[in-house]
């Protein structure tokens, strides 16, 4: 008996904050956002919050730039990632240096760092009066700094996508990295006997056995950019913004009437990433993602 | 393996036990005494005591002040050990404290708040706040004026002795002399330097702090005046249709803004980093000497100078309180009372330390504490004392804030 419930028994402290934290604040948010808040003395359900939101072109239109810069940010990571792992890939098997982990350090590099660090990185490298603008303007390639292009605080959300796609890149390609390197070498020189140049081999075969991680790796990056805050708040422009920064300045706008609405965008972000959650559960189920392939 | 598990489980019950334990210092009765016992004995309860400021942390000036000049001094002079919380925004703090109310946390983290007008409507019409102590503190009792119109209330609110006076505020203009020699002198004169400069000027996107402040002083000035404003927002027929000019006045602004208007900085930090590296060529802020002492250290180009409209600018008090969950609320008093000394008012005048307006009156300071006030540098970036004195209006009442801050969003940012 103990040795069958030991590993869950293990678990349990672990498991107890998170259910007690996790799961108590939302459910509290939760609670808040159908207007029951006996701090201010309402204690009755009620959907208004919610009808409101569904009813202002705010949420709508913070919605439509949420899911573009997630899905944009998304795809360039993993377009980015994939570069990045099969070009390690390649190096690794053509040559047997230890230059190759140099490089795997470096791709490494942007895991370490903070969001909001990196957001804030992006801002004075890229903002019009920022430390590569200035560089240009005194080696003479632009005139006057307001002729460097706007990349931060643009209404399309290119700084967002690509602080992201910077960030969340090697973060694709550490997914991948593992399954790429089960291929084996073998492989490599039957393709080759059979024709196949290098870009054949990453179609015919690296490709196909990449891509159920792939797909995975970035259906997770973009559930994470759909409701991360820091960056589109340091980067974003002041309307529209994404939904978590919305519900944040509804949050924080001072009247405590507006609470149960800033909670419900949380509600409405977290179902939108469960059901995605849903969606990579149901795909990686599906692929066998997780059971090697021997 | 089996003793690894109960000692985990342990440990984990024990700490959350500990978060739900009372404090035995926080008990009702204690706290009533406070207010009666005379200051020795409040002293004598609040040495060895712990107290945990809860404020603002968004300037190196400030946090340095309170870490490196009052903290040091609280410890020396009456064994009070002064932690300092810094927060994004007050906001923060009065929702952390209605969380606590919610889950009856009788004894709770801070024990000093710093908190604007706004926030303290809210605080105040919550219960959030401890009680009527600020006439128990003797500096307050020697210093303060305190029938002055800005002291008994904050934003409209009376204060009720709720909150304690830390320093007075008003708002500045910053602009370097470089770029433009003759500053405006009126909203409509501001109006012509902006279309004149394009892109050469914004501001905070509300609900910041100093952006909604600047807003004000638009609503002041394009609808006739701030005495109309004294009064409450539900008094005021047609609240809507008097703010049209105030809408039309900033849309009409927003072209020749930074970056077209397309977006405004979100935060004060944003736009004053935008203005040391000249890429506009005005900043504004609620603190007279921030100005001089972001020169001090380099940040602002030496030619910055401060500049105020004819028509006057807002001023106002800024408070500390002790909210009703305080663990330490004799200690609290002790570090308040410290805060509110000539010699700790005098030191927080200096731009070299934060460059912050006294809430004392001069008039009720010996001769020596006079003049040491009157020595300190203000800098070449700061206007005097006397032309600040002569450009002050009120504040309005706060719940006007909050209409402005959300029909700006609906009337300027989404257009």
């Amino acid at each position: 008996m103990w040795q069958k419930n030991k590993p869950y028994l293990l678990l349990l402290p672990a498991i107890s904050v998170i259910v007690l934290l996790f799961f108590g604040g939302l459910f509290d948010g939760l609670l808040k956002s159908f207007g029951y808040f006996p701090a201010i003395g309402e204690t009755r359900f009620t959907l208004t919050a919610y009808t409101a939101l569904l009813r202002s072109s705010e949420f709508w239109e913070s919605l439509e730039l949420t899911l573009r810069v997630a899905m944009l940010s998304s795809l360039l990571a993993a377009i980015l990632g994939a570069g990045i792992a099969i070009s390690l890939f390649m190096l690794n098997k053509s040559a047997n240096s230890g230059g190759t982990q140099i490089w795997h350090r470096l791709f490494q590099l942007p895991l370490t760092i903070p969001h909001l660090v990196g957001g804030y990185i992006i801002v004075l490298l890229f903002m019009q009066s920022g430390f590569i603008s200035r560089i240009f303007a005194n080696l003479g390639m632009i005139d006057a700094i307001t002729e460097f292009p706007v990349l931060v605080n643009d209404s399309f959300g290119w700084g967002i996508i690509l602080t992201y796609a910077w960030k969340e890149a090697p973060f694709v390609s550490l997914l991948i990295y593992p399954v790429l390197s089960r291929i084996h070498r073998s492989w490599r020189d039957v393709a080759r006997v059979f024709g196949a140049s290098n870009w054949n081999f990453i179609r015919e075969i690296v490709l196909p056995v990449i891509l159920p991680a792939w797909t995975i790796a970035t259906f997770i990056v973009f559930v994470f950019t759909f409701s991360a805050f820091e960056v589109p708040f340091l980067i974003g422009v002041t309307y529209p913004t994404v939904l978590p920064v919305y519900s944040y300045q509804l949050y924080t706008s001072g009247t405590l009437a507006d609470r149960p609405e800033a909670l419900a965008v949380n509600i409405v972000l977290a179902v939108l990433t469960v059901l995605l959650g849903l969606v990579v559960y149901y795909f990686s189920k599906r692929w066998n993602v997780l059971k090697g392939w021997d | 393996m089996k003793n690894y598990l109960v000692v985990t489980s342990g440990i984990l019950a024990l700490s959350l036990a500990a978060c739900a334990q009372q404090d035995p210092t926080s008990n009702a009765e204690d706290a009533d005494n406070l207010l009666v016992d005379d200051w020795q004995q409040v002293s004598e309860l609040a040495a060895g005591q712990k107290v945990n400021i809860y404020m603002w942390g968004g300037s190196e000036n400030i946090n340095r002040y309170l870490d490196e000049w009052v903290a040091p001094r609280l410890k020396e002079d009456h064994n009070v050990e002064l932690n300092r919380v810094p927060m994004s925004d007050s906001q923060d703090i009065i929702n952390q404290l209605l969380d606590e109310k919610s889950a009856a946390k009788t004894a709770g983290s801070m024990d000093i708040i710093w908190i604007n007008g706004e926030n303290f409507k809210t605080a105040k019409d919550n219960d959030l706040l401890w009680q009527e102590f600020s006439g128990q503190l003797p500096n307050f009792n020697d210093y303060v004026d305190q029938n002055a119109p800005d002291i008994a209330s904050d934003f409209g609110e009376p204060v009720e002795g709720l909150e304690a006076p830390w320093g007075k505020a008003q708002f500045v203009f910053v602009h370097d002399k470089n770029k433009s020699e003759n500053p405006p002198k009126s909203m409509e004169e501001l109006a012509q330097w902006v279309e004149a400069n394009p892109g050469q000027f914004t501001y905070p996107a509300l609900p910041d702090f100093t952006g909604s402040a600047f807003v004000r002083h638009v609503l002041y000035e394009t609808t006739g005046g701030y005495e109309q404003y004294q009064k409450p927002a539900a008094d005021i027929d047609d609240l809507a249709t008097q703010l049209e000019p105030m809408w039309d006045y900033l849309n009409a602004l927003e072209p020749y803004l930074w970056r077209e208007g397309e977006t405004y900085p979100e935060s004060l930090v944003k736009q004053d980093q935008l203005f040391a590296t000249g890429e506009i060529g005005m900043t504004m802020s609620y603190d007279p000497i921030l100005a001089a002492s972001e020169v001090l250290k380099g940040r602002f180009p030496e030619s910055t100078r401060t500049f105020v409209l004819d028509a006057g600018t807002l001023a106002n008090t800024h408070f500390l309180s002790i909210p009703f969950n305080s663990s330490a609320k004799a200690g609290a008093m002790v570090a308040i009372n410290e805060m509110m000394s000539p010699e700790a008012q005098t030191a927080k005048l200096s731009p070299e330390n934060w460059g912050n307006l006294t809430a004392l009156d001069l008039d009720k300071l010996s001769a020596e504490q006079q003049q040491a006030m009157n020595d300190v540098e203000l800098g070449a970036a700061t206007l005097s004392l006397d032309e600040l004195e002569e450009h002050q209006i009120p504040e309005l009442s706060a719940d006007y804030i909050e209409i402005i801050e959300k029909g700006w969003m609906e009337n300027v940012a989404k257009e």
